[in-house]
């Protein structure tokens, strides 16, 4: 099929964003879930409640469909991408980004072996402490997963472990000077990681906590609320945990970025030229050098610089070629970020300070009615998140290395398959939805309690 | 010896001979539900931990031949993108079947047919990208394409029908059907030879003294099974599994050390140097991980009163 090459080259990027984005949107649950059946057994056990026990069984069911679904899926994203973007592919697969992938797929290991023995085998352990510290497997197992392929993707933002002017002067043909190993510890890794996890886990939370807040208001059966409520206790204080990480490792991202990534860095803050005592400015645009429209924090973005890393003279797009700028509308998605997790932070104030004053927050009508927008603007910050950090490397697949356009597969031939693909999630990802729901509220072997 | 070859075959002997456990059981869920909890009790807790070896197949192999992956992923893009819908139709299948309550014309029942028909489907689009790799019908490395036309040769058709002569062959040992008990060896040994012939309709280079070593063992779990005293010993789902993926690996030389009809040298597209050492640490790694899981799940597994908990 013949299709203009820059056409294809867009629908190759929308196809994998959508179909990362996707795919994101199960990790995320999947992440929480497992941390939640983790804390629901510990739970159940220490304090001897049935209803703790048998949310956990009813949650270790769903987390079966997540861990299917997921993983189906993520095979499907690692097909997909050598099929979008062979030339980024074959660099990976010569270099340390492999060694990651190959870890994960060891760390997969623990997952899958645990979950077998934790869901199928519930009743074949000597003591329940036991049987707990195999959701802890399974929960170790689901991180490292997790934090190699994060490992991956800040390899791409800062690669090493191979000699990248001999591979561009090669044509992308030879990689020399390899060291695996280095590829596990770049100079982003560790921010990074860190990011990520606890954004996952925030946005997983608050996704499920809605599906609880949900059902707790409409329900009413007392011993349904009873079950809706325990969850909403714990998945609040996860929460909370998270909000807070997330907001001091946002704060250790920028860091890295200013150090490591200084032209996203300045595309995010919106600088269009280099300075000191720089104000953090909100939802204008630069146009012609110039940061025009919104409204700004004097001396605020210099302030934070300084905290985290201890940088006076931030960087400006203007320092860099025009021709390596990311997409300028980063700043406003970066915005929407702050300015969204700001606001989900307050809420979660206000639950925590509920919680401390024991209101019992987790059995407010009012703020569950607030968690279900909350958790919908969870996500999309989550999103925002992801597609910023990526936008943000246009338009390199690989920083300095490798453009996308250099990477990327723009043969007509993979449009059908791509709209299929694109077909296929669409029809996937709310069915996985509605079977959560539907295994959930009816299990059909329920708990002995 | 080609250490990384060795592995990543191993880790597809394991995916082949669990994927073929699966198939076994899919065909029986099809035509014989009614007596499905035979089935069930092995497939459920199993099929992901296919899943997992199969991933652990994919990323040894990229891992192995950098050089294979674009050439390879283009050449079977339209059979990996049937794969990946199947793949993904089987997890979500089998997941949802594993626990849904009956509303309306969605229960159990179907979706557990779903799984089962897409893993059937599944083993054959493997059985074609394998007999593609062995024989190298259909594929034409210079254009980097695959034609399903010429893929559609004597040799290619013979192969598929062997194996799944095989499998149904060996389904009755694996899933203890005493009832077909005289099936076994008549369907096995069929395969067998099918197998055989395929091989030499595909190239009579690859019938090496070696290839005795699979076809012997193949004969051997037909036959002990046909004798009841011996039959425990293959149908212990452990052992049979441990025999088959013997069975598998003890196949590498059709694919080694030239695969695609014997024109591809799989040496000179292995990595070497530092990725090379890398790809062994994590290995050894990953392996006592793998190791130390597999041993609690025995412990577990077998102090349970009547297998997993359904």
């Amino acid at each position: 099929m013949s299709v203009d090459p820059v056409s294809m080259l867009s629908f190759v990027r929308f196809l994998f964003a959508f179909t990362i984005g996707s795919h994101i949107l199960l990790v995320s649950t999947s992440i929480a879930l497992i941390l939640l059946i983790s804390i629901t057994e510990f739970l159940a056990i220490r304090k001897h409640d049935p209803v703790y026990d048998a949310l956990g069984r009813k949650l270790s069911k769903v987390f079966v469909i997540s861990f299917g679904v997921g993983t189906a899926s993520g095979i499907v994203m690692a097909v997909e991408l050598v099929g979008l973007f062979p030339s980024f592919m074959t660099l990976v697969a010569s270099t340390g980004a492999m060694a990651l992938l190959y870890a994960e797929v060891s760390a997969f290991f623990v997952e899958v072996l645990a979950l077998v023995l934790y869901v199928y085998y519930w009743n074949s352990f000597r003591g329940r402490y036991s049987h707990w510290a195999v959701s802890l497997f399974i929960l170790i197992g689901t991180l490292a997963s997790a934090v190699f392929i994060t490992m991956v993707n800040a390899w791409m933002n800062t690669p090493t472990g191979f000699d990248a002017s001999a591979f561009i002067s090669s044509g992308f043909k030879t990689v020399t000077g390899v060291e695996p190993f280095a590829a596990f510890l770049t100079a982003s890794t560790a921010a990074q990681v860190f990011h990520v996890l606890v954004t996952t886990l925030f946005a997983g939370t608050m996704v499920i906590g809605a599906y609880f807040a949900y059902w707790f208001v409409r329900s009413g059966d007392a011993g349904e609320k009873a079950m809706y409520s325990r969850a909403l206790k714990i998945l609040g204080a996860m929460a909370i945990v998270t909000i807070v990480l997330s907001g001091i490792s946002g704060s250790e991202e920028m860091g890295n970025l200013l150090v490591n990534q200084p032209l996203k860095y300045a595309a995010l803050d919106g600088n269009a030229v280099p300075g000191t005592n720089l104000p953090d400015r909100f939802f204008g645009s630069v146009v012609n050098g110039t940061y025009v429209g919104g409204f700004s924090v004097p001396g605020m973005q210099t302030l934070l610089a300084k905290f985290e890393t201890g940088v006076t003279i931030l960087p400006g797009l203007s320092q860099f070629p025009a021709n390596t700028w990311p997409p300028l509308f980063i700043n406003t998605t970066f915005n929407i970020m702050t300015v969204g997790g700001l606001a989900l932070g307050l809420f979660l104030l206000v639950f925590f300070i509920s919680f401390v004053r024991k209101r019992r927050p987790y059995e407010s009508r009012r703020l569950l009615y607030i968690w279900v927008p909350a958790a919908i603007l969870a996500m999309l910050v989550y999103q925002l998140g992801w597609a910023t950090d990526e936008m943000g490397r246009q338009p390199w697949i690989v920083y300095n290395v490798m453009t996308v356009a250099q990477a990327a597969n723009t043969s007509g031939a993979l449009l059908i398959p791509g709209i299929v693909i694109v077909l296929f999630y669409m029809a996937v990802i709310p069915t996985t939805f509605y079977f959560y729901s539907r295994i959930f509220q009816g299990s059909k072997k329920e708990a002995p309690g | 010896m080609n250490g990384i070859f060795e592995v990543n075959y191993a880790a597809f002997s394991v995916f082949a001979a669990l994927l073929i456990t699966e198939i076994m059981g899919a065909v029986g869920l099809l035509i014989a539900w009614p007596s499905r909890s035979k089935v069930l009790d092995y497939i459920v807790p199993v099929w992901e931990v296919t899943g997992t070896f199969g991933a652990l197949w994919v990323v040894t192999g990229d891992f192995a031949y950098p050089a294979l992956l674009v050439p390879v992923s283009s050449i079977f893009t339209p059979l990996l993108i049937v794969f990946l819908i199947l793949w993904v139709a089987r997890g979500a299948s089998i997941s949802f079947a594993e626990f849904i309550t009956k509303r309306r014309w969605l229960d159990e029942e179907g979706l557990f047919k779903s799984y089962a028909a897409s893993t059937i489907v599944l083993g054959l689009v493997v059985l074609v990208l394998l007999s593609a790799l062995v024989g190298g019908q259909g594929v034409d490395l210079t254009t980097g394409s695959f034609s399903i036309i010429s893929w559609a040769t004597a040799g290619s058709v013979v192969f598929i029908i062997g194996a799944l002569l095989v499998t149904v062959g060996l389904a009755p040992v694996f899933f203890d059907l005493s009832a077909l008990r005289n099936l076994a060896i008549p369907l096995t040994g069929l395969g067998v030879v099918l197998s055989v012939l395929s091989y030499l309709l595909m190239s009579p280079g690859l019938l090496t003294p070696w290839m005795a070593a699979p076809v012997l063992l193949t004969l051997a779990v037909g036959a002990l099974y046909t004798w009841r005293r011996t039959s425990r010993i293959v149908t212990n789902k452990a052992a049979f599994l441990a025999v088959l993926s013997v069975i598998i690996f003890s196949l590498q030389p059709l694919v080694y050390p030239k695969a695609v009809g014997q024109v591809l040298s799989i040496d000179a597209v292995t990595t070497t140097g530092t990725m090379a050492d890398a790809f062994f640490s994590i290995t050894v790694v990953g392996g006592l991980l793998l190791a130390l899981m597999l041993s609690l799940y025995i412990v577990v597994a077998t102090r349970g009163p009547n297998g997993p908990d359904l």
